[in-house]
């Protein structure tokens, strides 16, 4: 059997346990027609990622369909939110397209105009189309509410990329626990110049508890119970903590300046040959093997799923933005025209494929299961798939920011020796119920 | 004829020529100054709703005051960082400046290349202290490694003290070659025939500079203070590319604190109160400086 044939029977494999398949059909058969829209413009608000790039390099091809204008603009990520909080604040109606990530949901419910009519009308099946822990990000209620409020439209998921090479050479298989990552870390600090593992302990938008919340999870502890009130100081919590940051501490297995590292550098730690393993959102596979900013040959980076605790199934940490459309928006319906387009699974399946770039980025369950795609990137979005299928997806309440600030500022402090574990748990527990309270 | 000219005289042309002005200056500077203190008596948190809603009077303020321990902790840090960012500024401006006094082509050069760092984005320069100082493969980092190797493996960003001590010398590094500009214009307005008698009677550089430069250089060291005193109050920038706040919250200043309850918080009435509590010391601050400035006029 060949190497795709057999991507093929695993994606199916995967596919047969997320959803019963109802792939839908292509969304330019759901445009309106006869152009009613012709000549509207629909002005975007995206955070800048190449994958967008390449759609707008597309929109010849929707105004062709429809008439309607599409202009994009772009902010970084570090100034998208405040740009929302303005377009919030200002009730304004200059963009009719907004793009937002899934924790930022809950305190912007107010900015989207649910889709839920619209979709009905164009018999778009959302639960068909989009992993859950994606799909719940663009609903309101915490993601479990009625109201859809956008397309789910760039997602990640969190894979262990690693130095194929370096592996190779000492006879390693790339860690199917987190004990094992610190095991082989460790080795490789013994035989080569490498750091074994790019941890990121330091404090930028949260960065630092994406790994965190695996090590809590796969614990058997949450970020909060049942009622709403911290959890993450149980006896669980604590130990899954204390595992965490013993990768650092302790073991030693991570670079030292890991303690200050935030995403970026760990990847650049990897992409620099400085080491040799780093567990992060699978986006990054294009930095890691992009000669402009990577030192590393493609053959030189492997990956896999993210290691689990013994005997735990493999959990991710997900991150989902959507694009919605502007509540206050006078082009509504020439906007949901424009999402009807893009959402298309033959859009994103084309920039998969696109051999001019490796945005590897799917959201759609139909292309995280393709053959091609699979077959292009060795299987990655097969692991996506499997890790998705029990994910829990990101906290999703309108605290999150203050309580998430808390606890990096504890893993932070952790990082810097600062403080021991259980204290620094409790004390962020307890500044959690004072928030969760007012 | 008379008659006219005064019926002129009290037309107000003035208001009617200045008005375009006024108008801007409500709708840029005003406008959002009282929009944002009604704000500050308001319960206004976005993810609840997207216009401001009851008044609460006080309470805002209260509980910043009586219940609040990251507001006061940020207190601390802003004090911290005034501090220790002041008096460094200071000094380095005031040598380099005592150095550049002299004319010379160098010097010249020296004084015009001044203003390079202060022309530059403090996000930029935030970002940049941040690669000069990672662990890895800062050039920063490397240098003081190889000048201390006892420091050679200090993650400088994990260490709350080093960390201030980097914001610090960040904001001096960009700050201080002006605050440089400032005081050569004050030495060169100190006139140089008491200098040039006190010589001719005997006394040494430093006897000249204690005693006839420094008392007469004080007003404009003591207006360069104050000015300093306000742009830290204000920093945000480079601490939140250099730090984000951390390690834990050790770089968390107000400013930060203030970002933090509108833009990570969606907390608007509690974030225009913070800023006012920011805004009156400032304000207690441009007093200082307004009161230095007419001194020195008279």
């Amino acid at each position: 059997m060949k190497r795709r044939n057999i991507l093929q029977v695993t994606a199916a494999g995967v596919g047969a346990g997320i959803a019963p398949w109802a792939f839908s059909q292509g969304s330019s058969a759901m445009l309106k027609p006869g152009k009613p829209y012709a000549g509207t413009e629909v002005n975007l608000l995206t955070v800048v990622a190449p994958q967008f790039k390449a759609h707008e390099a597309k929109l010849a091809e929707f105004e062709a369909l429809t008439g309607i204008k599409v202009k994009y603009q772009y902010v970084p990520f570090g100034s998208t939110r405040e740009k929302l909080t303005a377009e919030l604040v200002g009730a304004s109606a200059q963009y009719d397209v907004l793009s937002a990530m899934d924790v930022w949901g809950p305190s912007l419910y107010n900015l989207f105009e649910p889709l839920n009519g619209m979709l009905a009308e164009k018999k778009i099946d959302m639960q068909a189309r989009y992993p859950n822990a994606h799909l719940r990000a663009a609903r309101d209620g915490n993601g479990n509410g009625k109201n859809v409020l956008g397309f789910p439209i760039r997602g990640h998921v969190q894979l262990m990329f690693y130095r194929k090479d370096i592996f190779n050479q000492l006879g390693l298989k790339p860690p199917a626990t987190w004990n094992d990552m610190v095991e082989a870390g460790k080795l490789i600090q013994s035989k080569t110049n490498l750091s074994g593992v790019a941890m990121y302990y330091g404090k930028t938008g949260g960065q630092n508890l994406m790994i965190w919340f695996n090590y809590l999870w796969g614990m058997g502890a949450d970020l909060l119970d049942a009622k709403g009130q911290p959890a993450f100081n149980s006896p669980a919590g604590i130990a899954a903590t204390q595992a965490y940051m013993d990768v650092l501490i302790k073991h030693k297995a991570a670079p030292a300046a890991a303690a200050s590292f935030n995403e970026t550098d760990a990847v650049n730690s990897v992409a620099q040959g400085k080491s040799a393993m780093v567990p992060v959102w699978w986006w990054r596979y294009a930095s890691l093997v992009d000669p402009k900013t990577s030192t590393l040959k493609p053959e030189q980076v492997g990956f896999a799923p993210l290691p689990s605790m013994p005997g735990k199934d493999n959990t991710t940490y997900t991150n989902t933005w959507f694009y919605g459309i502007n509540k206050n928006s006078k082009k509504k319906a020439a906007a949901m025209e424009f999402l009807t387009w893009l959402s298309d699974p033959e859009i994103e399946r084309s920039v998969l494929l696109d051999k001019s770039m490796n945005e590897v980025v799917a959201m759609q369950t139909k292309n995280l299961l393709d053959g091609d795609v699979n077959a292009r990137y060795n299987g990655m979005h097969v692991y996506g798939a499997q890790a998705l299928k029990g994910a829990k997806g990101t906290p999703l309440f309108a605290q999150w920011p203050q309580v998430s600030d808390v606890l990096e500022a504890a893993i932070s402090e952790l990082a810097s020796g600062q403080k021991q574990v259980k204290p620094a748990l409790d004390e962020a527990a307890a500044k959690v119920r004072r928030i969760m309270r007012a | 004829m008379r008659a006219e000219s005064s019926q002129l005289r009290r037309l107000p042309v003035h208001w009617v020529l200045l008005a375009p002005a006024l108008l801007f200056v409500a709708a840029m500077a005003l406008f959002p100054l009282g929009y944002s203190l009604l704000l500050s008596f308001r319960e206004w948190k976005l993810a609840r709703r997207s216009s401001p809603g009851d008044f609460v009077g006080f309470s805002n303020y209260i509980n910043l005051l009586t219940d609040d321990p990251e507001f006061f902790e940020a207190l601390r840090v802003t004090g911290v960082f005034i501090t220790a960012d002041v008096l460094l500024t200071l000094v380095v401006a005031l040598g380099a400046a005592l150095l550049l006094q002299k004319t010379g082509r160098l010097n010249t050069l020296a004084r015009t290349m001044l203003i390079l760092p202060f022309v530059m984005s403090p996000a930029l320069i935030g970002i940049s202290f941040r690669f000069f100082l990672n662990a890895e493969y800062g050039v920063v980092h490397h240098l003081i490694g190889l000048l201390i190797p006892a420091m050679k493996d200090t993650v400088w960003l994990a260490d709350a003290t080093l960390s201030m001590a980097a914001i610090v010398a960040s904001d001096v590094w960009h700050w201080a070659p002006y605050m440089t500009l400032v005081i050569l214009g004050g030495l060169a307005s100190i006139p140089t025939e008491t200098q040039e008698a006190a010589r001719i009677d005997g006394a040494s550089g430093f006897q000249v500079f204690r005693d006839i430069t420094w008392p007469q250089l004080l007003p404009v060291v003591a207006v360069v203070a104050v000015l300093k005193t306000v742009f830290a109050l204000k920093a945000f920038d480079t601490i939140y590319t250099l730090t984000n706040g951390g390690p834990g919250n050790s770089t968390k200043t107000l400013a930060y604190f203030v970002y933090e309850q509108g833009f990570s918080y969606y907390d608007m009435g509690y974030a225009a109160a913070a800023a006012y509590l920011l805004t009156a010391a400032l304000l207690v601050m441009a007093g200082f400086y307004l009161r230095l400035a007419f001194a020195k006029n008279r």
